[in-house]
Protein backbone atom coordinates (compact mmCIF):
# COMPACT_ATOMS: atom_id res chain seq x y z
CA UNK A 1 0.00 0.00 0.00
CA UNK A 2 2.76 2.44 1.00
CA UNK A 3 4.62 1.60 -2.22
CA UNK A 4 1.62 2.48 -4.38
CA UNK A 5 1.27 5.83 -2.67
CA UNK A 6 4.93 6.55 -3.28
CA UNK A 7 4.65 5.69 -6.96
CA UNK A 8 1.53 7.81 -7.32
CA UNK A 9 3.24 10.72 -5.62
CA UNK A 10 6.24 10.34 -7.91
CA UNK A 11 4.05 10.25 -11.01
CA UNK A 12 2.16 13.30 -9.82
CA UNK A 13 5.31 15.27 -9.12
CA UNK A 14 6.73 14.21 -12.50
CA UNK A 15 3.57 15.34 -14.23
CA UNK A 16 3.82 18.76 -12.59
CA UNK A 17 7.53 19.14 -13.17
CA UNK A 18 7.69 17.70 -16.66
CA UNK A 19 6.39 20.97 -18.06
CA UNK A 20 9.23 22.89 -16.55
CA UNK A 21 11.57 23.30 -19.45
CA UNK A 22 13.96 25.68 -21.08
CA UNK A 23 12.82 28.31 -23.52
CA UNK A 24 15.20 26.97 -26.17
CA UNK A 25 14.76 23.19 -26.04
CA UNK A 26 15.02 20.17 -23.80
CA UNK A 27 17.79 18.04 -25.31
CA UNK A 28 21.00 18.02 -23.27
CA UNK A 29 24.33 16.44 -24.12
CA UNK A 30 26.44 15.58 -21.08
CA UNK A 31 30.10 15.04 -21.86
CA UNK A 32 31.39 13.19 -18.80
CA UNK A 33 35.01 12.45 -18.09
CA UNK A 34 35.59 8.68 -17.64
CA UNK A 35 37.13 9.39 -14.23
CA UNK A 36 33.81 10.78 -13.01
CA UNK A 37 30.93 8.44 -12.26
CA UNK A 38 27.44 9.35 -13.39
CA UNK A 39 26.10 8.01 -10.11
CA UNK A 40 28.08 10.54 -8.09
CA UNK A 41 26.10 13.33 -9.77
CA UNK A 42 22.72 11.62 -9.61
CA UNK A 43 20.98 14.42 -7.68
CA UNK A 44 21.92 17.01 -10.32
CA UNK A 45 21.18 14.80 -13.34
CA UNK A 46 17.95 13.33 -11.87
CA UNK A 47 16.81 16.85 -11.09
CA UNK A 48 17.30 17.84 -14.72
CA UNK A 49 15.47 14.73 -15.97
CA UNK A 50 12.58 15.42 -13.62
CA UNK A 51 12.43 18.92 -15.08
CA UNK A 52 11.80 17.36 -18.47
CA UNK A 53 15.29 17.48 -19.96
CA UNK A 54 16.41 14.54 -22.08
CA UNK A 55 20.00 13.79 -21.11
CA UNK A 56 22.40 12.04 -23.48
CA UNK A 57 25.73 10.95 -22.03
CA UNK A 58 28.99 10.47 -23.86
CA UNK A 59 32.69 10.37 -23.05
CA UNK A 60 35.01 13.09 -24.40
CA UNK A 61 36.63 10.71 -26.86
CA UNK A 62 33.41 9.14 -28.15
CA UNK A 63 32.68 9.97 -31.77
CA UNK A 64 28.88 9.95 -31.51
CA UNK A 65 26.67 11.79 -30.89
CA UNK A 66 28.45 14.83 -32.29
CA UNK A 67 27.72 18.20 -30.70
CA UNK A 68 27.61 19.85 -34.13
CA UNK A 69 26.33 17.95 -37.16
CA UNK A 70 26.81 19.62 -40.55
CA UNK A 71 27.25 23.00 -38.89
CA UNK A 72 24.00 22.72 -36.93
CA UNK A 73 23.95 22.17 -33.18
CA UNK A 74 22.54 18.74 -32.36
CA UNK A 75 21.53 19.59 -28.79
CA UNK A 76 19.91 22.56 -27.16
CA UNK A 77 22.29 22.46 -24.22
CA UNK A 78 25.71 20.96 -23.53
CA UNK A 79 27.23 20.09 -20.16
CA UNK A 80 31.00 19.55 -20.16
CA UNK A 81 32.01 17.83 -16.92
CA UNK A 82 35.53 17.26 -18.17
CA UNK A 83 37.84 19.23 -15.86
CA UNK A 84 40.90 17.08 -16.48
CA UNK A 85 40.40 15.88 -20.05
CA UNK A 86 43.17 16.97 -22.38
CA UNK A 87 42.13 15.24 -25.60
CA UNK A 88 38.65 15.24 -27.10
CA UNK A 89 37.05 13.73 -30.15
CA UNK A 90 37.33 15.88 -33.27
CA UNK A 91 33.99 17.59 -32.84
CA UNK A 92 34.74 19.17 -29.45
CA UNK A 93 37.13 22.08 -29.85
CA UNK A 94 37.09 25.58 -28.37
CA UNK A 95 36.01 26.86 -31.80
CA UNK A 96 33.10 24.43 -32.02
CA UNK A 97 31.95 25.49 -28.54
CA UNK A 98 32.00 29.13 -29.63
CA UNK A 99 30.01 28.09 -32.72
CA UNK A 100 27.48 26.44 -30.42
CA UNK A 101 27.09 29.62 -28.38
CA UNK A 102 26.52 31.68 -31.50
CA UNK A 103 23.70 29.26 -32.40
CA UNK A 104 21.97 30.04 -29.10
CA UNK A 105 23.07 26.76 -27.53
CA UNK A 106 23.90 26.92 -23.84
CA UNK A 107 26.97 25.37 -22.27
CA UNK A 108 28.01 24.50 -18.71
CA UNK A 109 31.79 24.18 -18.42
CA UNK A 110 33.56 22.69 -15.41
CA UNK A 111 37.19 23.78 -15.15
CA UNK A 112 39.92 22.09 -13.16
CA UNK A 113 43.36 22.91 -11.87
CA UNK A 114 45.03 21.22 -14.84
CA UNK A 115 45.85 22.91 -18.13
CA UNK A 116 43.27 21.73 -20.72
CA UNK A 117 41.80 23.08 -23.94
CA UNK A 118 38.92 24.48 -21.87
CA UNK A 119 41.23 26.68 -19.79
CA UNK A 120 42.45 28.38 -22.94
CA UNK A 121 38.81 28.81 -23.98
CA UNK A 122 38.03 30.46 -20.63
CA UNK A 123 40.57 33.20 -21.25
CA UNK A 124 38.68 34.07 -24.46
CA UNK A 125 35.71 34.90 -22.22
CA UNK A 126 37.75 37.35 -20.10
CA UNK A 127 38.31 34.85 -17.30
CA UNK A 128 41.87 34.98 -15.96
CA UNK A 129 42.81 31.60 -14.54
CA UNK A 130 45.53 31.07 -11.93
CA UNK A 131 48.62 29.02 -12.80
CA UNK A 132 47.91 25.28 -13.15
CA UNK A 133 47.79 23.28 -9.96
CA UNK A 134 46.76 26.09 -7.61
CA UNK A 135 43.33 25.33 -6.13
CA UNK A 136 41.40 27.69 -3.87
CA UNK A 137 42.36 27.33 -0.21
CA UNK A 138 40.79 28.77 2.90
CA UNK A 139 41.51 28.02 6.55
CA UNK A 140 38.32 29.77 7.67
CA UNK A 141 35.88 28.91 9.10
CA UNK A 142 37.29 26.16 11.29
CA UNK A 143 35.97 22.80 10.10
CA UNK A 144 36.86 19.15 9.72
CA UNK A 145 37.29 19.15 5.93
CA UNK A 146 40.58 19.72 4.05
CA UNK A 147 41.56 23.35 3.42
CA UNK A 148 40.60 22.98 -0.25
CA UNK A 149 36.97 22.13 0.55
CA UNK A 150 35.38 25.45 1.44
CA UNK A 151 31.84 26.48 2.40
CA UNK A 152 31.07 29.64 0.41
CA UNK A 153 28.12 31.81 1.48
CA UNK A 154 25.86 32.74 -1.44
CA UNK A 155 25.31 36.45 -1.84
CA UNK A 156 21.84 37.00 -3.27
CA UNK A 157 22.80 39.92 -5.53
CA UNK A 158 21.78 38.12 -8.72
CA UNK A 159 18.03 37.72 -9.41
CA UNK A 160 18.80 34.27 -10.83
CA UNK A 161 19.44 32.99 -7.31
CA UNK A 162 16.97 32.53 -4.48
CA UNK A 163 17.86 34.70 -1.53
CA UNK A 164 18.64 32.99 1.75
CA UNK A 165 20.39 30.01 0.14
CA UNK A 166 22.54 27.97 2.52
CA UNK A 167 26.35 28.14 1.96
CA UNK A 168 27.69 26.03 -0.88
CA UNK A 169 30.52 23.51 -0.55
CA UNK A 170 33.19 24.23 -3.10
CA UNK A 171 36.43 22.63 -4.18
CA UNK A 172 38.29 23.87 -7.23
CA UNK A 173 40.07 26.84 -8.72
CA UNK A 174 39.18 30.52 -8.51
CA UNK A 175 39.47 32.93 -11.43
CA UNK A 176 39.84 36.65 -11.79
CA UNK A 177 37.37 38.48 -14.02
CA UNK A 178 38.32 40.78 -16.85
CA UNK A 179 36.26 43.88 -17.52
CA UNK A 180 34.00 42.26 -20.10
CA UNK A 181 30.46 43.60 -19.49
CA UNK A 182 28.90 40.33 -20.67
CA UNK A 183 30.25 38.46 -17.64
CA UNK A 184 27.74 37.64 -14.89
CA UNK A 185 29.49 36.63 -11.67
CA UNK A 186 27.26 34.40 -9.51
CA UNK A 187 29.48 33.10 -6.72
CA UNK A 188 32.60 34.87 -5.46
CA UNK A 189 35.38 33.36 -3.41
CA UNK A 190 35.35 34.12 0.34
CA UNK A 191 37.44 37.08 1.47
CA UNK A 192 39.86 34.85 3.46
CA UNK A 193 40.53 32.43 0.60
CA UNK A 194 43.53 32.35 -1.72
CA UNK A 195 44.93 30.16 -4.47
CA UNK A 196 48.09 28.25 -3.61
CA UNK A 197 49.88 25.15 -4.81
CA UNK A 198 50.31 23.67 -1.34
CA UNK A 199 48.45 23.42 1.91
CA UNK A 200 51.67 22.68 3.80
CA UNK A 201 53.06 25.20 6.23
CA UNK A 202 56.35 25.26 4.29
CA UNK A 203 54.74 27.55 1.69
CA UNK A 204 53.26 29.85 4.29
CA UNK A 205 56.25 32.20 4.49
CA UNK A 206 55.91 33.13 0.81
CA UNK A 207 52.21 33.84 1.38
CA UNK A 208 52.92 36.04 4.38
CA UNK A 209 55.54 37.96 2.40
CA UNK A 210 53.11 38.49 -0.46
CA UNK A 211 50.35 39.58 1.91
CA UNK A 212 52.66 42.15 3.52
CA UNK A 213 53.41 43.61 0.09
CA UNK A 214 49.73 44.43 -0.26
CA UNK A 215 48.79 41.12 -1.84
CA UNK A 216 51.09 41.53 -4.81
CA UNK A 217 51.22 38.38 -6.90
CA UNK A 218 48.69 36.70 -4.65
CA UNK A 219 45.48 35.14 -5.96
CA UNK A 220 43.29 36.03 -3.01
CA UNK A 221 40.19 37.76 -1.83
CA UNK A 222 36.53 38.16 -2.61
CA UNK A 223 37.02 39.77 -6.02
CA UNK A 224 37.85 36.33 -7.40
CA UNK A 225 34.94 34.36 -8.75
CA UNK A 226 34.30 30.63 -8.68
CA UNK A 227 31.03 30.45 -10.63
CA UNK A 228 30.58 32.94 -13.45
CA UNK A 229 28.15 33.12 -16.33
CA UNK A 230 28.67 34.74 -19.70
CA UNK A 231 25.85 35.77 -21.99
CA UNK A 232 26.84 36.27 -25.61
CA UNK A 233 25.49 39.11 -27.70
CA UNK A 234 23.30 36.60 -29.54
CA UNK A 235 21.78 35.31 -26.30
CA UNK A 236 23.62 32.04 -25.82
CA UNK A 237 24.65 31.44 -22.22
CA UNK A 238 27.73 29.72 -20.86
CA UNK A 239 28.52 28.94 -17.23
CA UNK A 240 32.07 28.54 -15.99
CA UNK A 241 32.45 26.57 -12.76
CA UNK A 242 35.88 26.31 -11.17
CA UNK A 243 35.29 22.83 -9.73
CA UNK A 244 32.99 20.03 -10.88
CA UNK A 245 32.57 18.77 -7.30
CA UNK A 246 30.09 21.59 -6.73
CA UNK A 247 27.49 19.43 -8.51
CA UNK A 248 28.19 16.07 -6.89
CA UNK A 249 25.99 14.16 -4.44
CA UNK A 250 28.51 14.17 -1.62
CA UNK A 251 28.59 17.97 -1.41
CA UNK A 252 24.82 18.20 -1.90
CA UNK A 253 24.19 15.97 1.12
CA UNK A 254 26.99 17.36 3.26
CA UNK A 255 25.98 19.53 6.19
CA UNK A 256 27.35 23.07 6.35
CA UNK A 257 26.62 23.46 10.03
CA UNK A 258 24.95 20.96 12.29
CA UNK A 259 21.49 20.19 10.98
CA UNK A 260 21.75 22.54 7.97
CA UNK A 261 22.24 20.91 4.60
CA UNK A 262 24.40 22.70 2.08
CA UNK A 263 22.78 24.76 -0.67
CA UNK A 264 24.61 22.85 -3.42
CA UNK A 265 21.62 21.00 -4.87
CA UNK A 266 19.46 24.10 -5.20
CA UNK A 267 22.38 26.29 -6.27
CA UNK A 268 23.29 23.83 -9.04
CA UNK A 269 19.63 23.62 -10.10
CA UNK A 270 19.28 27.40 -10.28
CA UNK A 271 22.56 27.81 -12.13
CA UNK A 272 21.42 25.22 -14.68
CA UNK A 273 18.09 27.05 -14.93
CA UNK A 274 19.89 30.30 -15.73
CA UNK A 275 22.29 28.69 -18.18
CA UNK A 276 19.57 26.72 -19.97
CA UNK A 277 17.54 29.92 -20.43
CA UNK A 278 14.76 29.12 -18.01
CA UNK A 279 15.19 32.10 -15.72
CA UNK A 280 15.74 35.78 -16.53
CA UNK A 281 14.62 35.24 -20.11
CA UNK A 282 12.80 38.17 -21.69
CA UNK A 283 11.56 39.07 -25.11
CA UNK A 284 9.90 42.04 -26.79
CA UNK A 285 6.58 40.89 -28.24
CA UNK A 286 5.80 43.98 -30.27
CA UNK A 287 6.26 47.71 -30.30
CA UNK A 288 4.05 50.41 -31.73
CA UNK A 289 3.97 54.18 -32.05
CA UNK A 290 1.33 56.74 -32.89
CA UNK A 291 0.48 60.39 -32.40
CA UNK A 292 -1.32 61.46 -29.23
CA UNK A 293 -5.11 61.17 -29.73
CA UNK A 294 -4.66 58.76 -32.64
CA UNK A 295 -4.39 54.97 -32.74
CA UNK A 296 -2.72 54.12 -36.05
CA UNK A 297 1.01 54.60 -36.67
CA UNK A 298 1.94 57.25 -39.21
CA UNK A 299 4.32 56.85 -42.14
CA UNK A 300 6.13 59.94 -40.95
CA UNK A 301 5.95 62.44 -38.14
CA UNK A 302 6.30 66.19 -38.09
CA UNK A 303 8.80 67.99 -35.87
CA UNK A 304 7.38 68.83 -32.45
CA UNK A 305 4.58 66.24 -32.73
CA UNK A 306 3.66 64.50 -29.50
CA UNK A 307 4.12 60.72 -29.93
CA UNK A 308 3.12 57.72 -27.83
CA UNK A 309 5.52 54.76 -27.97
CA UNK A 310 4.31 51.44 -26.59
CA UNK A 311 6.07 48.10 -26.28
CA UNK A 312 5.09 44.75 -24.78
CA UNK A 313 7.67 42.68 -22.90
CA UNK A 314 7.21 39.04 -21.92
CA UNK A 315 9.15 36.86 -19.54
CA UNK A 316 9.51 33.12 -19.95
CA UNK A 317 7.87 31.12 -17.18
CA UNK A 318 9.50 27.66 -16.96
CA UNK A 319 6.78 26.39 -14.62
CA UNK A 320 4.10 26.69 -17.31
CA UNK A 321 6.43 26.56 -20.31
CA UNK A 322 4.86 29.80 -21.57
CA UNK A 323 5.64 33.43 -22.16
CA UNK A 324 3.85 35.72 -19.74
CA UNK A 325 3.49 39.52 -19.82
CA UNK A 326 6.08 41.01 -17.50
CA UNK A 327 5.82 44.43 -15.91
CA UNK A 328 8.68 44.04 -13.45
CA UNK A 329 11.28 46.09 -15.31
CA UNK A 330 11.59 49.61 -13.92
CA UNK A 331 14.70 50.81 -15.74
CA UNK A 332 13.83 50.37 -19.41
CA UNK A 333 14.75 53.35 -21.55
CA UNK A 334 13.59 54.52 -24.95
CA UNK A 335 15.93 56.42 -27.23
CA UNK A 336 14.86 58.50 -30.22
CA UNK A 337 18.03 58.57 -32.25
CA UNK A 338 19.43 60.10 -35.40
CA UNK A 339 23.10 59.03 -35.11
CA UNK A 340 22.96 60.24 -31.49
CA UNK A 341 19.99 59.85 -29.18
CA UNK A 342 18.14 63.17 -29.42
CA UNK A 343 15.81 61.95 -26.69
CA UNK A 344 16.53 59.34 -24.04
CA UNK A 345 13.61 58.81 -21.71
CA UNK A 346 12.38 56.27 -19.19
CA UNK A 347 9.93 53.70 -20.59
CA UNK A 348 7.88 52.86 -17.50
CA UNK A 349 5.41 49.97 -17.20
CA UNK A 350 1.74 50.92 -17.52
CA UNK A 351 0.22 50.07 -14.11
CA UNK A 352 -3.11 48.68 -15.30
CA UNK A 353 -1.87 46.66 -18.29
CA UNK A 354 0.50 43.73 -17.64
CA UNK A 355 3.57 43.64 -19.84
CA UNK A 356 2.91 47.03 -21.42
CA UNK A 357 5.48 49.82 -21.31
CA UNK A 358 4.55 53.20 -22.68
CA UNK A 359 5.84 56.76 -22.85
CA UNK A 360 4.64 60.00 -24.44
CA UNK A 361 7.22 62.46 -25.66
CA UNK A 362 7.68 65.40 -28.01
CA UNK A 363 9.60 64.87 -31.24
CA UNK A 364 12.65 67.15 -31.29
CA UNK A 365 12.67 70.25 -33.48
CA UNK A 366 14.89 68.50 -35.99
CA UNK A 367 13.97 66.68 -39.17
CA UNK A 368 15.65 63.54 -40.51
CA UNK A 369 15.44 59.76 -40.31
CA UNK A 370 14.99 58.81 -36.66
CA UNK A 371 14.85 55.46 -34.88
CA UNK A 372 12.93 54.35 -31.82
CA UNK A 373 15.51 52.25 -29.97
CA UNK A 374 14.88 50.10 -26.91
CA UNK A 375 18.22 48.67 -25.82
CA UNK A 376 17.98 46.84 -22.50
CA UNK A 377 21.13 45.05 -21.42
CA UNK A 378 21.37 44.02 -17.80
CA UNK A 379 23.69 41.48 -16.25
CA UNK A 380 22.06 38.06 -16.27
CA UNK A 381 18.93 39.10 -18.17
CA UNK A 382 18.34 38.43 -21.83
CA UNK A 383 19.42 41.40 -23.90
CA UNK A 384 16.46 43.21 -25.39
CA UNK A 385 16.90 45.25 -28.53
CA UNK A 386 14.24 46.79 -30.71
CA UNK A 387 14.69 49.41 -33.39
CA UNK A 388 11.98 51.05 -35.52
CA UNK A 389 12.89 53.55 -38.22
CA UNK A 390 10.60 56.51 -38.82
CA UNK A 391 11.16 59.71 -40.82
CA UNK A 392 10.55 63.09 -39.19
CA UNK A 393 9.71 65.91 -41.61
CA UNK A 394 9.37 69.68 -41.12
CA UNK A 395 5.81 71.11 -41.20
CA UNK A 396 4.17 71.67 -44.59
CA UNK A 397 4.00 75.27 -45.79
CA UNK A 398 0.46 75.67 -44.42
CA UNK A 399 1.14 73.98 -41.08
CA UNK A 400 3.18 76.74 -39.48
CA UNK A 401 1.48 78.81 -36.76
CA UNK A 402 0.20 82.22 -37.88
CA UNK A 403 -0.66 85.57 -36.25
CA UNK A 404 1.66 85.04 -33.32
CA UNK A 405 1.37 87.67 -30.61
CA UNK A 406 5.15 88.16 -30.59
CA UNK A 407 5.04 89.19 -34.25
CA UNK A 408 2.47 91.99 -33.90
CA UNK A 409 5.11 94.80 -33.90
CA UNK A 410 6.29 93.53 -37.27
CA UNK A 411 2.74 93.26 -38.60
CA UNK A 412 2.01 96.81 -37.39
CA UNK A 413 5.27 98.00 -39.00
CA UNK A 414 4.41 96.49 -42.38
CA UNK A 415 0.77 97.65 -42.28
CA UNK A 416 1.73 101.17 -41.20
CA UNK A 417 4.24 101.39 -44.05
CA UNK A 418 1.51 100.47 -46.53
CA UNK A 419 -0.95 102.89 -44.93
CA UNK A 420 1.75 105.55 -44.95
CA UNK A 421 2.36 104.89 -48.63
CA UNK A 422 -1.34 105.28 -49.43
CA UNK A 423 -1.62 108.43 -47.31
CA UNK A 424 1.55 109.84 -48.87
CA UNK A 425 0.28 109.12 -52.37
CA UNK A 426 -3.03 110.84 -51.62
CA UNK A 427 -1.31 113.90 -50.17
CA UNK A 428 1.16 114.01 -53.04
CA UNK A 429 -1.53 113.84 -55.68
CA UNK A 430 -3.71 116.31 -53.79
CA UNK A 431 -0.79 118.70 -53.38
CA UNK A 432 0.21 118.34 -56.98
CA UNK A 433 -2.20 120.86 -58.52
CA UNK A 434 -1.71 123.42 -55.85
CA UNK A 435 2.03 123.29 -56.23
CA UNK A 436 1.83 123.55 -60.01
CA UNK A 437 -0.62 126.41 -59.74
CA UNK A 438 1.76 128.13 -57.34
CA UNK A 439 4.62 127.54 -59.71
CA UNK A 440 2.54 128.78 -62.61
CA UNK A 441 1.57 131.81 -60.59
CA UNK A 442 5.19 132.47 -59.76
CA UNK A 443 6.08 132.05 -63.41
CA UNK A 444 3.19 134.28 -64.47
CA UNK A 445 4.37 137.02 -62.17
CA UNK B 1 21.94 131.10 -49.27
CA UNK B 2 23.05 128.59 -46.68
CA UNK B 3 26.66 128.85 -47.81
CA UNK B 4 27.51 132.37 -46.61
CA UNK B 5 25.71 131.88 -43.26
CA UNK B 6 27.63 128.68 -42.59
CA UNK B 7 30.92 130.43 -43.39
CA UNK B 8 30.00 133.33 -41.12
CA UNK B 9 29.36 130.98 -38.17
CA UNK B 10 32.64 129.17 -38.87
CA UNK B 11 34.42 132.52 -38.73
CA UNK B 12 33.27 133.13 -35.14
CA UNK B 13 35.74 132.66 -32.24
CA UNK B 14 36.15 129.06 -31.13
CA UNK B 15 35.50 129.90 -27.45
CA UNK B 16 31.71 130.02 -28.00
CA UNK B 17 31.58 126.89 -30.20
CA UNK B 18 28.53 125.34 -28.50
CA UNK B 19 26.55 128.51 -28.97
CA UNK B 20 27.81 128.57 -32.56
CA UNK B 21 26.68 124.95 -33.10
CA UNK B 22 23.19 125.61 -31.81
CA UNK B 23 22.86 128.66 -33.93
CA UNK B 24 24.14 126.65 -36.90
CA UNK B 25 21.42 124.07 -36.35
CA UNK B 26 18.85 126.83 -35.93
CA UNK B 27 19.93 128.51 -39.14
CA UNK B 28 19.97 125.17 -40.95
CA UNK B 29 16.40 124.51 -39.77
CA UNK B 30 15.28 128.00 -40.76
CA UNK B 31 16.86 127.69 -44.18
CA UNK B 32 15.27 124.28 -44.65
CA UNK B 33 11.86 125.69 -43.73
CA UNK B 34 12.25 128.64 -45.99
CA UNK B 35 13.72 127.09 -49.11
CA UNK B 36 12.36 123.53 -49.30
CA UNK B 37 9.23 123.05 -51.43
CA UNK B 38 6.26 121.69 -49.45
CA UNK B 39 6.19 118.48 -51.53
CA UNK B 40 9.75 117.69 -50.51
CA UNK B 41 8.79 118.40 -46.89
CA UNK B 42 6.02 115.86 -47.28
CA UNK B 43 8.55 113.38 -48.64
CA UNK B 44 10.89 114.12 -45.73
CA UNK B 45 8.06 113.55 -43.21
CA UNK B 46 7.43 110.14 -44.73
CA UNK B 47 11.16 109.33 -44.69
CA UNK B 48 11.43 110.22 -41.00
CA UNK B 49 8.38 108.09 -40.21
CA UNK B 50 9.87 105.11 -42.10
CA UNK B 51 13.20 105.56 -40.33
CA UNK B 52 11.58 105.62 -36.88
CA UNK B 53 9.42 102.61 -37.71
CA UNK B 54 12.46 100.68 -38.93
CA UNK B 55 14.47 101.58 -35.82
CA UNK B 56 11.59 100.53 -33.56
CA UNK B 57 11.30 97.13 -35.25
CA UNK B 58 15.04 96.59 -35.17
CA UNK B 59 15.18 97.37 -31.43
CA UNK B 60 12.23 95.04 -30.80
CA UNK B 61 14.03 92.31 -32.71
CA UNK B 62 17.26 92.76 -30.73
CA UNK B 63 15.78 93.40 -27.29
CA UNK B 64 12.61 91.26 -27.24
CA UNK B 65 12.46 88.54 -29.84
CA UNK B 66 13.42 87.80 -33.43
CA UNK B 67 10.74 85.11 -33.63
CA UNK B 68 9.11 84.75 -36.12
CA UNK B 69 12.11 85.87 -38.12
CA UNK B 70 10.27 86.02 -41.45
CA UNK B 71 7.87 88.58 -39.95
CA UNK B 72 10.82 90.68 -38.81
CA UNK B 73 12.41 90.49 -42.26
CA UNK B 74 9.14 91.48 -43.90
CA UNK B 75 8.40 94.38 -41.54
CA UNK B 76 11.94 95.72 -41.46
CA UNK B 77 12.38 95.11 -45.19
CA UNK B 78 9.21 97.02 -46.01
CA UNK B 79 10.56 100.04 -44.10
CA UNK B 80 13.97 99.90 -45.77
CA UNK B 81 12.51 99.27 -49.24
CA UNK B 82 9.95 102.03 -48.91
CA UNK B 83 12.68 104.37 -47.62
CA UNK B 84 14.87 103.67 -50.67
CA UNK B 85 11.98 104.17 -53.10
CA UNK B 86 10.90 107.38 -51.39
CA UNK B 87 14.46 108.72 -51.32
CA UNK B 88 14.75 108.02 -55.04
CA UNK B 89 11.50 109.88 -55.60
CA UNK B 90 12.84 112.82 -53.62
CA UNK B 91 16.05 112.91 -55.66
CA UNK B 92 14.14 112.83 -58.93
CA UNK B 93 11.54 115.51 -58.13
CA UNK B 94 13.93 117.89 -56.35
CA UNK B 95 14.02 121.05 -58.53
CA UNK B 96 17.74 121.44 -57.78
CA UNK B 97 18.43 118.08 -59.51
CA UNK B 98 16.45 118.94 -62.60
CA UNK B 99 19.63 119.18 -64.63
CA UNK B 100 20.51 115.62 -63.73
CA UNK B 101 17.07 114.06 -64.43
CA UNK B 102 16.19 115.96 -67.57
CA UNK B 103 14.27 113.14 -69.21
CA UNK B 104 12.37 112.15 -65.99
CA UNK B 105 9.34 114.29 -65.35
CA UNK B 106 7.97 114.46 -61.76
CA UNK B 107 4.86 112.57 -62.92
CA UNK B 108 6.97 109.80 -64.38
CA UNK B 109 9.04 109.68 -61.16
CA UNK B 110 5.89 109.32 -59.05
CA UNK B 111 4.53 106.59 -61.31
CA UNK B 112 7.80 104.66 -60.94
CA UNK B 113 7.64 105.17 -57.20
CA UNK B 114 4.02 104.00 -56.94
CA UNK B 115 4.60 100.89 -59.06
CA UNK B 116 7.75 99.97 -57.15
CA UNK B 117 5.96 100.42 -53.81
CA UNK B 118 3.02 98.26 -54.84
CA UNK B 119 5.35 95.45 -55.93
CA UNK B 120 7.28 95.83 -52.66
CA UNK B 121 4.15 95.61 -50.53
CA UNK B 122 2.98 92.58 -52.46
CA UNK B 123 6.15 90.73 -51.51
CA UNK B 124 6.12 92.06 -47.94
CA UNK B 125 2.63 90.77 -47.21
CA UNK B 126 3.42 87.44 -48.81
CA UNK B 127 6.43 87.08 -46.61
CA UNK B 128 4.86 88.39 -43.42
CA UNK B 129 3.28 85.00 -42.54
Amino acid sequence: MFRIWRVLLLVLSLAILSYARSSTGSSVLVVLDPSLSKDNYSIFFKGLEEQGYELTFRAPKDVAPAIIQDGIASFAHVILFTPETKTYAKDITPQSLVDLLSQNTNVILALGSKQTPLTSLASEFSLILPPPGTPLISHFPERDTPATVIPIPVSSSSPALTSGLAPVWYSGIPFALGNNPLLVPFLNAPAESFAADTTEDSGADALVDAAEKGGEGLWAGKDMSVVTGFQTVDGGRVLFVGGVELFNDEFAKKEVTKGVRSGNAQFAREMAAWTFQESLVLRIDDSAHHKVNETEPRDKYTTNDRIVYTTHISKYNPATNAWEPFSGLTDVQLEFTMLDPHIRTALPPVPSKPGEYSVTFRVPDRHGVFKFVVDYKRKGWTHLHSSTTVPVVPPRHDEYPRFLSAAWPYYVGAISTSAGFVLFSVLWLAGDDRDQRKKKGVKAE
Amino acid sequence: MAGPKASSTAARPASSSSAGDSSAIQSLWRTYNDTTPSRLKLVDCFLVFLMLSGIAQFLYCILVTNFPFNAFLAGFGSCVGQFVLTASLRAQVNPENRAEFKEVSPERAFADFALGSIVLHFFVFNFLG
